[in-house]
């Protein structure tokens, strides 16, 4: 996918919100950023099992 | 009688001490923080809502009551001021927001309720980031926090206003909440004692969320053991915080022991670069009164820790899209604008995305916990620098950055992240006269052993006791 694509897919996930351009521009490179975390995080969490913990034990002592 | 600027600049301990024995009233204690709150926060703006005259009457009411016998214990009567995040029953609570800046909650937070019933007397709602999201005090609706020590700086957030406050001397005891470094990072900057004790000690009923899976409840003073008798009457099990532990009843105060000899002491040197040299120096000088007291420092190569500031980040990006969801479709124009963009983008978070910073996380506690079979504290410099020029807004704090890297902003935020109790401590005062902090940061449940190594450090050191110039002028 095109990093322009990309981009507008996040977009659209703000729930059709209307914002300003310069507001958007601003979103716009904070997501170019979110895009190299997750590949990131991606990689480090490999392997790594899926978290499946319930909440905490009302039994349980501190 | 005792003059009330030099009531200020008792600690909790003394002040309580004097309640108990009547050598001094409530009303002494509140209207003494009342009028210095009045001479400084126009310097300050560490308030939102100061309930000054219920205070009084609250105050003349825990004096009847010590009169009477019925002294409840070493808060009652004590002027203490809380985060404007906690509900506060008929006392406006705003969360440092234009959308709750005329809300007034029924019903008090499980905070509240507990200092409420301890005796403790609220003086004032003290300001912070928006929702508390920052790591400034700058992102207020009301305007940014200033530092006691200087004014131009930053106090630190999101707890910024309860961190100035006791820094200030305006009541010896605040409590904050901490979903990245919102409690030990502006103890740092105001050279003060701030405490979080392990996820699920103290109830967050009544407080808002900043990320659901990390906010605290935290404390801050001006000594250890003012912390651990702040801590005492609010720790405990809550069954509407899904989070909260059951446990002893409280008695850290009882259990404070300043003996850490064998004490194993982790250092993470690889997040120690890029650290200010001032700050490195003060934080070596500390690591020589664990080294006296006896205590084995220990080198970790932990390097998972690297992902620790972008997982937390964006864990916290993500839950805090989900809590504010509504009212960002709604007001987003009512944010503050900073604020308001790191919702949206948490927004577009997707579902996928946020189990994978799960794992992550998850990666990163299973390394921590292995690093804790070897050590009982893991200490480093709390901040990489003293506190940033308000000018320089959140670019100062210097680690506003999601990116894998081997800067010490992954220390400040592994703590929060996962549940770990943590302690800021003052170690220092830099060439630019601005307070320096090191971090005592232990294992699940390990909240005593972090009380009492900082009680040892605090013992030989005199940092606890300075004060900025404001304070006495």
């Amino acid at each position: 996918m095109k990093h322009k694509d990309k981009v507008a897919n996040r977009l659209a996930l703000l729930e059709g919100v209307n914002f300003s351009q310069a507001y958007l521009d601003a979103i716009a490179a904070e997501i170019e950023d979110l895009d190299r975390i997750v590949a990131e995080l991606e990689e480090f969490a490999q392997s790594t099992p899926w978290v499946s913990q319930q909440s905490q034990s009302r039994g349980s002592k501190a | 009688m005792m003059a009330g600027a030099d009531i200020c600049e008792l600690n909790l301990a003394e002040l309580s001490k004097l309640l108990a024995a009547r050598d001094l009233s409530s009303s002494e204690a509140v209207m003494a923080a009342l009028t210095r709150l009045e001479r400084l926060d126009g310097k300050l703006n560490a308030f939102i809502t100061v309930p000054g005259e219920q205070a009084i009457a609250e105050a003349k009411k825990a004096d009847d009551e010590i009169a009477r016998g019925r002294y409840r214990g070493p808060l009652h009567g004590i002027p203490v001021t809380i985060k404007d995040l906690f509900e506060t029953a008929g006392v406006r609570t705003t969360a440092g927001s234009k959308i709750l800046a005329d809300w007034v909650p029924q019903t008090d937070s499980a905070v509240g309720e507990r200092l409420r019933a301890a005796g403790a007397i609220i003086i004032g709602k003290t300001n912070l980031d928006e929702f508390g999201h920052g790591g400034t005090s700058t992102l207020s609706h009301f305007g940014p926090v200033h530092n006691p020590w200087n004014p131009e700086r930053i106090a630190g957030g999101s707890s910024g206003g309860s961190a100035a406050a006791v820094a200030a001397g305006i009541g010896p005891l605040s409590y904050g909440t901490e979903t990245g470094s919102s409690v030990r990072r502006p103890a740092s900057y105001c050279g003060i004692v701030g405490f979080k004790p392990t996820f699920g000690v103290i109830s967050r009923t009544g407080s808002f969320r900043g990320a659901w899976s990390q906010d605290h409840v935290g404390l801050f003073a001006r000594s250890v053991k003012d912390i651990t008798l702040g801590l005492d009457p609010v720790a405990g099990f809550d069954a509407r915080d899904p989070a909260s532990v059951h446990q002893d009843t409280a008695a850290y105060t009882a259990r404070l022991d300043a003996n850490v000899k064998q004490l194993k002491i982790g250092i993470l040197r690889r997040f120690l670069e890029g650290v200010n040299h001032e700050v490195r120096q003060a934080f070596d000088t500390g690591l020589e009164v664990f080294a006296g007291a006896e205590c084995e420092i220990i080198d970790l190569d932990v390097p998972e820790v690297s992902y620790a500031a972008m997982t937390s980040m964006m864990t916290s990006s993500a839950e805090s899209a989900g809590i504010n969801r509504q009212w960002f479709r709604e007001r987003h124009q009512d944010f503050v604008p900073h604020v308001s963009r790191g919702i949206a983008v948490g927004m577009t978070i997707t579902a996928s995305e946020y189990l994978t910073v799960q794992r992550a996380r998850h990666r990163i506690r299973e390394a921590l916990r292995r690093a804790y079979d070897r050590v009982d504290i893991i200490a480093s410099p709390t901040t990489a620098r003293a506190a940033p020029l308000i000018s320089d807004a959140v670019k100062g704090n210097g680690d506003d950055t999601r990116h894998a890297s081997y800067n010490h902003s992954n220390l400040l935020r592994f703590p929060s992240m996962l549940g770990l109790p943590g302690c800021s401590l003052p170690c220092g005062i830099n060439t630019e006269g601005l307070p320096m902090g090191i971090q005592l940061i232990g294992s699940w449940f390990a909240d005593q052993i972090v009380l009492n190594a900082a009680l040892a450090f605090q013992n030989a050191t005199d940092w606890h006791t300075r004060w900025p110039a404001i304070a006495r002028a």
